[in-house]
């Protein structure tokens, strides 16, 4: 397949209102099962809207290759019905008057697809996604989830080069949820399809993307691997929108005080990085540890004295709500922990773990010394 | 090379911008939404806005023949219809008292069918009364009979020599009804009440079944008595819902012609409806005009009044809660009378007018019950001694001319104006031109606000001479066709566009990305799943249209006559056996036409008439 390119496409839909995306920039290459990710009203869904071509660009161009779909400047606009894209609906769209064949196979008559390859693409696509014996029911006889797999079948059934994907889990339970994920994952490597798929579900995003891009007010915010995502955050809205518990962050600077920003402080001097360039610095919940004797907390780590105020099980992992100087943080450990509420005790964060902000809550390169220390231990 | 310079960014900047609006011409315009939306924008602006307009020009336009009186020439400018029909010695005839009689009439109807139909909407939703099912039904026929089918059944009883022709029953019987009792205020007041009274069972009954009766627990938990929780809690929520009926009784009124015409007329009491039918049979357009204009201005202010209402009442949507009203309250001692009182209702306003005209068509003399006395003629009779009828109704071929312009006409008309509906919706939900949709949403309301009887003033003001291109329509179908076609777009055009809020874009949007084309999509996707609305859309009008009186007679001549102005036309002439036989033939197909339409699509008239 070849690419599709977002080249600064921005889209308002008032004249002098506000954008509801502004000047994004994303590739889509070949095989790439991509997730656009962000709160609801980010502009995620205008996006996927206008690759599919049901939405018009005010500015910037769309590319295929390199054929131009749509480009307000160049006068180009390729209709969605000519762009040979699938979109599978958050609501599924079936078409309630015809049976799932009829649904399944509306795309091949279309394309005049002689019948018996057709009868053929259709019990494959419906094999492949066991919704055989509905052949002849229509859509209100079936359940969401039922609905779902027809949703996902007709568009599969014309083979599209790029399937498009707008929030196909949130209508279904979490049972069903973790089935279908399972499902698009299969689907993916098995047809080969490039996937854009949008949610506002951090979980799915992690879980099924190769790549994810973040979305906020209608801007990008960034684009990498999952682990890209999690573990180098751009900037402070990507930090706290992605992991629960979310990320803990102590602002430093402009007259924030109390012990926590104190800890950090002291963190970053010895660190040697100067005070100044850092607005605020996060700990993710996992990464912080705690320890009873103060002698146990590494030397060259983010640390500093707490009070364990309460213990939440939440089957299989513990979130710790701690207490310092009338400030909050929580942790989270698989480990079943072997501290009582109200306990006095001493936290730790390695320093490869602490994410550095500057005053505009845009990510600072990890320390010399850390990552020196990354690389020794790669 | 500085000269090359600068016209290169500015020459590209034209071609950009030039390739800016190429490519807002492409996507707004390259589906055929558009161009139907302009063309259902000219269409309406036609049918609704020019005769409006053709309406307010002729009460300022100096007509053929007033030359003199309005001192300017024929075509020049005047007010003279003005001061003629508001401020003139003539004035309390033509408007003062006119619109005095209407007022007092629509507050007598208001009133009465408020408190027979709220304990009815009370006794019907909230309580354990007997036959509640069926009464629930029962009461709600006189809304789909003509409203002067009661009229008739009125006449045949009451009837007393102010009029010629056949006796009354009670005049035959020897007790001549007096004037009051026979024509005019109490009489109109009376029928127009039970007519709408129906009205308030279901907008009442509607709000009753939706109230939360969590919200009244609330109150009890507290500790309030009942009577407490109706005056603090049930009453100021179900107000305005009680304002809403309010609204729509008067402006309903306002344009009632049947009713004031058959009983009205022989006593010269006139309402604005039937004082605009005068004026323009007695060819005095300009001095129509504003009457018409009067009407349509109320009709406006009330219904804006309404929508005010009904915004403010959104304030309580939150109301919507779980729980619903469907615990009943037993009537204990009181169940009998209160079925007693609910079967009264019904036999006044549906059985016994109905029985008195079936009756009246198999009857010889009126008012002697001997079995001799009771005939068939009238309905298949040969050899008759009238002079129009030799032979009964059902022979004649008059009728038959005017059962198959009904069908025909109204059908014609609503078949078009359904369609028009979907098409209209489908342009409001989907042109991405925001001007043509917000047009054509508004203009197919409009007429919603102009009684009928204005609407086929300006109809005949515009289509009476040539105009244009356009040759005088006067005296043809086609001028009842467009009337009514407008007349019916609020309807269609509403039901047009909620069935295609209610599909959303998705399914089709879906159809398109799978490589649809705009027909394609129309065709094997829109129209297939809209089918149930489309037909809707096409009956629902087509038995109001049967029924519907005034629009027709402004517009109808004998050549064009339909059921309903046929059997004023027999009424005029006195026959009245033959009057009456058509109007339970008119009863009858709106009856069983409102049954199966509701059948068929499982709607139910109660939400028709909200939304």
């Amino acid at each position: 397949m070849p690419t599709i390119a977002l080249k600064a496409i921005s889209k308002s839909y008032s004249k002098d209102g506000a954008k509801a995306v502004s000047d994004l920039d994303l590739e889509v290459v070949d095989g790439d099962f991509m997730c656009l990710l962000g709160p609801s009203g980010c502009g995620k869904t205008t996006t996927l809207r206008m690759i599919a071509g049901l939405e018009n660009l005010t500015e910037g161009e769309i590319t295929v290759g390199d054929r131009v779909v749509d480009a307000a400047h160049k006068g180009v606009f390729v209709p969605p019905e000519k762009r040979e894209m699938g979109l599978v609906f958050q609501s599924y769209a079936l078409w309630p008057h015809l049976t799932i064949e009829g649904n399944t196979d509306f795309g091949l008559r279309l394309r005049k697809v002689p019948k018996a390859e057709r009868e053929e693409r259709v019990t494959r696509v419906m094999k492949t996604l066991g919704i055989e014996q509905y052949r002849d029911r229509y859509p209100s006889q079936l359940s969401g989830g039922q609905q779902q797999r027809v949703a996902l079948a007709r568009m599969l059934a014309v083979n599209p080069e790029v399937l498009l994907l707008d929030e196909p889990l949130s209508n279904l339970d979490a049972r069903l949820r973790l089935e279908m994920r399972t499902e698009l994952k299969r689907i993916h490597s098995e047809f080969g399809t490039t996937i854009v798929f949008v949610t506002h579900d951090q979980w799915e995003a992690m879980t099924l993307a190769t790549r994810i891009a973040v979305m906020n007010n209608g801007n990008l915010q960034q684009v990498g691997t999952p682990e890209d995502i999690y573990d180098r955050p751009a900037n402070r809205f990507v930090a706290e929108f992605v992991g629960s518990p979310p990320i803990n962050i102590v602002e430093l600077g402009g007259g924030a005080g109390g012990a926590l920003a104190e800890a950090a402080n002291a963190f970053l001097d010895q660190q040697g990085t100067p005070r100044e360039t850092v607005g605020s610095v996060g700990l993710r919940p996992e990464s912080i540890r705690l320890a009873r004797d103060k002698a146990d907390l590494p030397a060259d780590a983010l640390s500093g004295s707490v009070r364990l105020t309460a213990i939440l099980p939440t089957g299989g992992n513990w979130i710790l709500e701690l207490g310092i100087d009338g400030q909050k943080l929580h942790a989270s450990t698989h480990v079943a922990p072997h501290w009582h509420a109200e306990e006095e005790l001493f936290f730790h964060v390695a320093s490869d773990a602490v994410h550095r902000f500057d005053p505009n809550g845009h990510r600072l390169p990890q320390s010399d010394a850390s990552t020196t220390k990354v690389r020794k231990a790669g | 090379m500085t000269g090359a310079r600068q016209t290169d960014p500015a020459g590209a900047v034209a071609e950009s911008r030039l390739n800016r609006l190429n490519y807002k011409i492409r996507t707004a315009w390259r589906e055929p939404t558009a161009i139907i939306g302009i063309l259902l924008t000219i269409v309406f602006a036609y049918l609704i806005v020019v005769p409006i307009a053709a309406l307010l020009y002729d009460s300022v336009e100096v007509q053929f023949g007033d030359e003199r009186r309005a001192g300017a020439p024929e075509g020049g400018l005047t007010t003279y219809y003005f001061s003629r029909a508001l401020f003139s010695p003539v004035a309390q005839d033509l408007f003062w008292q006119p619109l005095s009689h209407t007022l007092s009439i629509s507050v007598g109807a208001i009133i009465i069918s408020l408190s027979v139909g709220g304990v009815l909407a009370w006794l019907l939703g909230r309580t354990d009364l007997f036959a509640r099912r069926w009464f629930a039904t029962a009461l709600i026929v006189p809304y789909m009979l003509p409203s002067w089918t009661f009229a008739l059944a009125w006449r045949t009883l009451f009837k007393n020599r102010e009029v010629g022709g056949q006796m009354g029953w009670f005049e035959a019987m020897g007790f001549p009804p007096p004037d009051w009792l026979a024509y005019g205020q109490v009489p109109i007041t009376i029928i127009l009440a039970l007519h709408y009274t129906p009205f308030v069972i279901l907008l009442f009954g509607n709000a009753l079944r939706r109230f939360d009766s969590q919200l009244e627990d609330s109150a009890r938990v507290l500790g309030a008595p009942p009577r407490t929780v109706a005056r603090k809690i049930i009453l100021p929520l179900m107000l305005p819902a009680l304002m809403s009926a309010t609204v729509l009784i008067f402006a309903k009124c306002l344009g009632e012609f049947g009713v004031s015409y058959v009983l009205g007329l022989p006593v010269d009491y006139d309402v604005l409806a039937t004082s605009l039918f005068r004026s323009i049979s007695s060819r005095q357009p300009g001095v129509a005009a504003v009457i018409a204009i009067a009407i349509m201005a109320i009709g406006i202010i009330s219904l804006l009044i309404d929508a005010r209402l009904v915004r403010e009442s959104r304030k309580f949507v939150t109301v919507g809660g779980k729980g619903s009203m469907d615990r009943k309250n037993a009537l204990g001692i009181f169940r009998l009378p209160a079925t007693v009182f609910a079967g009264l209702i019904f036999l006044i306003s549906v059985g016994l007018p109905l029985l008195v005209l079936t009756m009246s068509t198999v009857m010889r003399v009126p008012g002697n019950f001997a079995l001799s006395n009771f005939t068939l003629d009238y309905w298949i009779g040969q050899d008759l001694e009238f002079v129009a009828f030799p032979t009964g109704i059902l022979l004649t071929p008059d009728l038959w001319t005017a059962v198959w312009n009904t069908l025909t006409i109204v059908g014609f008309a609503s078949v078009c104006s359904g369609m028009m509906g979907i098409l209209v919706g489908y342009v409001v939900v989907r042109s991405q031109v925001k001007a043509v949709s917000v047009f054509l949403r508004q203009v197919t309301f409009f007429p919603y606000l102009v009684p009928g009887i204005a609407f086929a003033a300006a109809y005949l003001s515009l289509f009476a001479v040539p105009r244009g291109p356009i040759p005088a329509l006067y005296g043809t179908s086609l001028i009842l066709i467009l009337a009514l076609m407008a007349d019916q777009m609020p309807y269609a055009s509403r039901a047009g566009i909620s069935a295609m809020m209610q599909l959303g874009k998705d399914p089709e949007e879906a159809a398109q990305v799978a490589g649809a084309g705009w027909f394609r999509r129309m065709i094997s996707i829109v129209i297939p799943i809209q089918k149930g609305a489309l037909v809707a859309g096409i009956l629902l009008p087509f038995i109001s249209g049967i029924r519907g009186l005034s629009l027709f007679v402004i517009l109808a001549v004998p050549g064009t006559d339909v059921l309903t102005t046929f059997s004023l036309r027999l009424l005029d002439y006195n026959y009245t056996q033959a009057a009456n036989s058509v109007v339970l033939i008119i009863s009858a197909i709106a009856y069983f036409g409102t049954l199966a339409v509701q059948k068929m699509t499982k709607t139910n008239l109660a939400d028709g008439l909200e939304g």
